[in-house]
């Protein structure tokens, strides 16, 4: 029996769980649901001993438990299995089993009869037909995920993690994992089901927990309750103050897809995106609109499809600069790892699109530089120092207005900005949702994808939801509710 | 808070120059103290002279580990324009065109380590050890093991050449270093690669053509480490095929010591001849004072792994005396 | 599943490379294709040179190939955790002679040799040491400690040589000994790393440290180990080489970091860590080791040796980064 009491955790900017109080039960299988940012990873992170340093206290059979590290968790019997998985490719089946504990004879000898032998006993009470020799490279993730659970086994976990642990996995291999889910509960462990994919939280959880922007919203067994009931608790929220208000007014047509395809990521994309309109594309985690985004923008080669900008046709860009020097710019989701260049000054982060403009033949006119970035610096009210300050220096939220002044500094017309807001406080994302009013009203047109559903619905003009690489459904700004869009995004049968 | 240690990051640049400078003249007053020979013009400008070749390399190393690569085969391309040149002269090839190809086959060289670590996205490290290991074998076989002296007059009296009292083998690599400074600092192309070796991804989606930007990193660094090759040749007046052949380590000691980080996005082509000057210095020093040399090679060694490492040292030192603080109050206790 | 010319895929996730056919499939066992160079190799001098497969010519090359292989194989480990270690010949060459001025004190063998080896373990412990504490990349710390066992060489010895040398101490360098101190260091690091605990754990933290880490494997210690490891394998190859030269001089083992890396990486080791073996690392000796020979004996300019070495190097890496699995 799990109790979580009174559980807080903030980081700079951002309170990622807001007293949380909730109770697994023994041998139970719980579910716990929310959007991205809901909380879910830093609760996961917490009680596998990552984040020893948190507010609130967490109990395991009444014992006040605080676990120094992941040793710590794991020697408490807490095992995680996490989205990406941890399993060594170049080492077999019972020796990633044995990690870190391998049995041994004398002289550090590995004792492969004593590994082999526990092996196969693990696995086949998993019902999984792998060799305990195999070299875990060769076995697909559906199979690495079970050698990974063996893992948890052999450590003699009572409590397993389970993160998203579908999200790679065919619709048979999904029944497996069920099965063995089924089988692990049998044996008196506890098993937390994390994932935002309700029909499965429905078939194999029996109750499930619901957290909204950091804080605990429901516990609630699964028969008292239905999916609708739990989309709701997911989702709702008053959004009236939190969006600047909007007035679009559609002008000429900007960009126009059809039949864009990328194997394995997205298939048959067709959209018109028309100036003064935000385009608002949710989806959870895996839905392809990154990836179309940066096959639209050149970043990635789009397969089939094409593309027409303002008028003109073409099958693809080959690289970003076409896209830019075209008009169309690309606001990537990864700020730190693709949006900004840490060890450099604002003035350069903001100017790095810009340098033909504010040079003379070769050489850049520093005078120009200097201007261009000063004026959207006030434009924007960023707080800093100075323009030649290192930009790792800044909050989320100015890091951002400074890659969105990059952005506008090359005078584009049509914007794609992915996970604008994400890690960025209440403040900050709304002067962001200004910016993009702001846009809008000069006529140009903007893609907006975000995981955070009432930011696409306050925000956006059209909605269009993807799943698994496919445009399911378009709402327009009246029709769209949060629990109807919700569903779509989540597919299947809602109870 | 934040503010002020950004402030400082960025002028962390600065107050790198600012030490070597001190530390170089630190050793030029002991120096002329300690040896009544040290400020003399003999030396002063036979100091210039020898460190000519290493400056130009270590110029074409600052370009390449600003942009986030790694070039071993720096001295290997030096020895290469050499022999190049010297082997076509003594085939009857008229000099300048023989001064030409030399150069381009340092940028030949350029070419084929940025094809395999741009095309083929191989490691940078392995590449130039293999491209270094590859040409000091043609060096060899080129010169057949020995020492070429035959080349015009006028070239090998280069090293005479003195405008306005210095060297004019000095005053090239003192030309060169403005221009590659300027190519840096002023240019487009120089921005777009400190962008590349700050962060490749981001350089990318802001629309930089990074793998031409790369290519012609490689390139240059190859053809400017030719015309050391060939201002080292002028001097001794002869071309060995064991030239440069412990380049590398002297040369990407002096750029990390000179403040370019071996990450890449920031570096200073000021530093690293900075760097190279407190390498001869030191060796001169020892020189004049009857020292071993050696010394100097160890110092080289404690130094790169000092600055290199030294927030990381200073942690781990402070960690350790806390850790020990904390045991003897909680035993004491 | 569905398949797209190779890449098996699931409905959605991580797309992995299956080799198709024989001739991929063979690539995927790491020692084969380098068997397979060796072979053709052995085939095409053995055509081409009258007298290559003759004994005398083997124990030629198994002298050539000893020293640096045994350097190899503490390469390899340090490779295969992800590090690298540069200053493997300057241990050798420190060890050797520092250790050599007993020696010249007139020191007994049964004291030198210990004296040296300990040396190599010193050395390989400082390595390890700074690599472990420090968050300086081993590329630059061992750029360091090379040139820094190198110049304190240099400073006590003066550039001298060390000679003449009891011929007490050709033992190892004579007849077929070398080769059987290397197939003995071959066969227990082949073992180590295919059946420890210890050497298995190095290929999880060459493949993915944190995991490794939150494993509980005691990465800091083991990664202390190899260097060592290193350390005393450079030393014992100095022995043998004294006993091949018959003195001791200040530029022992000049090179050997490269020839050794070459090895590695020639062997089927992904210089990225995490995979490789110590056998691949003994065919890449093997082979760079017959091709010197054939190429002298065909009279070939020996000069061109390093830019076969070169070429070999670039198609290892090429062959290796293709296989690692697209991501």
């Amino acid at each position: 029996m799990i109790s979580i009491e009174h559980v807080s955790k903030s980081f700079p900017g951002v309170q990622a769980l807001d007293d949380v109080s909730f109770s697994i039960a023994d041998g139970e299988v719980h579910g716990l649901v929310g959007e991205n940012g809901a909380g879910k990873s830093t609760l996961i992170k917490i009680l596998s001993g990552i984040y020893p340093d948190y507010q609130g206290s967490i109990r395991i059979d009444e014992q006040l438990s605080r676990f120094t590290s992941v040793h710590d968790a794991q020697s408490h019997g807490m095992a995680t299995i996490f989205q990406e998985l941890t399993v060594i490719q170049e080492l077999s089946v019972a020796e990633n089993i044995f990690l870190g504990r391998e049995p041994v004879r004398f002289g550090g000898i590995l004792d492969w009869g004593a590994m082999r032998r526990r092996s196969s006993e693990v696995l086949e009470f998993l019902d999984a037909p792998l060799d305990p020799r195999t070299l875990v490279g060769r076995l697909s993730v559906a199979n690495q995920q079970i050698v990974e659970i063996c893992k948890a086994l052999v450590l003699d976990s009572r409590i397993i993690i389970m993160d998203e642990p579908t999200s790679s996995l065919t619709e048979h291999e999904v029944r497996q994992l069920f099965l063995l889910i089924r089988r692990l509960r049998e044996r008196g462990i506890t098993i937390l089901y994390v994932s935002h994919k309700i029909e499965e939280i429905f078939e194999i959880c029996d109750s499930v927990t619901v957290f909204r922007d950091g804080k605990h919203i429901g516990t609630i067994a699964k028969d008292k309750t239905t999916a609708d009931e739990v989309i709701r608790m997911m989702v709702g929220r008053s959004l009236s103050t939190m969006f600047p208000s909007r007035t679009s007014s559609k002008g000429e047509l900007l960009l126009s897809v059809r039949g864009l395809s990328r194997s394995g990521e997205f298939q048959d994309i067709n959209f018109d995106l028309y100036g003064g309109e935000i385009l608002g594309f949710a989806g959870l985690i895996g839905a392809g609109r990154t990836e179309v985004a940066r096959a639209i923008f050149g970043a990635t080669r789009l397969e089939g499809g094409e593309l027409t900008l303002y008028d003109r046709r073409q099958r693809s860009f080959r690289h970003p600069q076409q896209a830019i020097s075209r008009g169309l710019v690309y606001l990537s989701e990864d700020r730190k790892g693709e949006g900004l260049m840490l060890q450099l000054s604002i003035r350069e982060n903001m100017s790095l699109s810009i340098l033909q403009k504010i040079s003379r033949s070769l050489f850049i006119q520093s005078s120009k530089e200097r201007e261009l970035v000063d004026s959207f610096i006030s434009k924007f009210k960023v707080k800093l120092t100075s323009m030649d300050q290192l930009v790792e220096s800044l909050s989320g939220g100015n890091q951002q207005k400074i890659i969105i002044s990059k952005l506008l500094l090359t005078e584009a017309r049509v914007f794609i900005f992915d996970e604008p807001t994400r890690g960025i406080d209440v403040g900050a994302k709304y002067e962001i949702y200004k910016i993009m009013n702001d846009l809008t009203s000069e006529g140009k047109g903007i893609i907006f994808i975000s995981s955070e559903l009432p930011e696409v619905l306050g925000v956006a003009d059209r909605i269009f939801c993807m799943r698994e690489g496919r445009i399911l459904k378009e709402f327009s700004r009246e029709e769209a509710n949060p629990e109807t869009v919700m569903r779509v995004l989540l597919g299947g049968t809602a109870a | 808070m934040n503010d002020r240690i950004a402030k400082l990051r960025g002028i962390g640049q600065a107050k790198t120059l600012l030490i070597l400078f001190i530390v170089n003249a630190v050793i030029m007053v002991a120096l002329s103290f300690l040896s009544r020979t040290f400020l003399t013009y003999g030396n002063i400008t036979a100091v210039m002279m020898r460190m000519s070749e290493l400056a130009m390399l270590a110029i074409a190393e600052t370009i390449v580990i600003i942009s986030g690569g790694f070039d071993l085969s720096v001295g290997a391309t030096m020895a290469l324009s050499g022999a190049v040149a010297g082997t076509l002269y003594v085939a009857g090839v008229p000099f300048p065109v023989a001064f030409a190809l030399a150069l381009a086959s340092g940028a030949g060289v350029g070419a084929l380590n940025a094809f395999l670590v741009v095309a083929l996205r191989l490691q940078p490290f392995i590449v130039t050890v293999a491209t270094m290991t590859m040409v000091r074998s043609i060096v060899y076989a080129l010169l057949k093991g020995n020492v070429l002296t035959e080349f015009p007059e006028g070239f090998l009296n280069l090293g005479y050449v003195y405008i306005l009292k210095i060297p004019v083998i000095f005053l090239i690599v003192v030309a060169t270093a403005v221009l590659v400074i300027i190519l840096l600092r002023r240019t487009i192309v120089g921005r777009r690669i400190f962008a590349i070796g700050a962060n490749e991804r981001t350089a990318f989606v802001s629309g930089i053509y990074v793998k031409r930007i790369k290519f012609l990193v490689y390139c240059l660094a190859g053809l400017i480490c030719a015309l050391g090759g060939l201002l080292f040749t002028a001097r001794i007046r002869a071309i060995i095929p064991d030239a440069g052949i412990n380049a590398p380590l002297e040369v990407i000691t002096a750029v990390l010591i000179g403040g370019t980080l071996i990450t890449g996005g920031k570096g200073s082509v000021l530093g690293s001849l900075l760097g190279i000057l407190a390498m001869f210095l030191l060796l001169n020093g020892f020189n004049l004072l009857g020292l071993n040399p050696f010394w100097e090679v160890i110092i080289l060694g404690i130094i790169l792994i000092y600055v290199v490492g030294q927030e990381s040292i200073s942690v781990s030192f402070r960690a350790f005396f806390a850790r020990r603080k904390a045991a003897r109050s909680a035993r004491s206790t | 599943m569905r398949e797209i010319n190779n890449h098996q895929q699931s409905a959605k996730g991580p797309v992995r490379y299956v080799p198709r056919g024989w001739l991929q499939r063979f690539f995927q066992v790491r020692e084969l294709p380098i068997l397979l160079y060796i072979i053709i190799m052995m085939i095409v001098f053995s055509i081409s040179i009258n007298g290559f497969l003759a004994v005398k010519n083997f124990e030629n090359i198994s002298r050539q190939i000893t020293t640096i292989g045994i350097v190899s194989v503490g390469m390899t480990l340090i490779i295969l955790t992800g590090g690298i270690d540069l200053s493997v010949g300057a241990m050798l060459s420190f060890a050797i002679n520092i250790g050599g001025q007993g020696i010249v004190q007139g020191w007994p063998m049964w004291v030198v040799y210990p004296f040296m080896l300990l040396l190599g373990l010193a050395l390989g412990f400082i390595n390890g040491f700074l690599v472990t504490r420090i968050a300086v990349p081993a590329l630059i710390i061992t750029l360091g400690t090379m040139n820094i066992y190198r110049g304190i060489l240099m400073v006590i010895t003066k550039g001298r040589y060390i000679t003449p040398i009891p011929s007490a101490y050709n033992a190892l360098g004579r007849g077929f000994i070398p080769f059987i101190i290397f197939a003995v260091i071959l066969a227990l690091f082949i073992f180590i790393t295919l059946r420890t605990r210890f050497g298995r754990n190095l290929f999880s933290i060459g493949g993915a440290e944190q995991s490794a880490l939150y494993s509980g494997v005691p990465v800091r210690r083991y990664k202390m180990i190899v260097y060592v490891i290193s350390g005393f394998l450079s030393a014992l190859a100095g022995l043998i080489l004294i006993g091949k030269s018959g003195f001791i001089q200040p530029q022992a083992g000049t090179g050997y970091e490269l020839n050794a890396i070459a090895a590695v990486v020639i062997g089927g080791t992904s210089i990225f860590g995490g995979s490789g073996s110590v056998l691949g690392t003994f065919l890449g000796s093997v082979l760079m080791g017959l091709i010197l020979a054939g190429l002298t004996m065909l009279a070939v300019n020996p000069y061109w040796i390093g830019l076969i070495t070169g070429v070999l190097i670039i198609l290892a890496i090429a062959v290796d980064s293709l296989r690692v699995l697209r991501r």
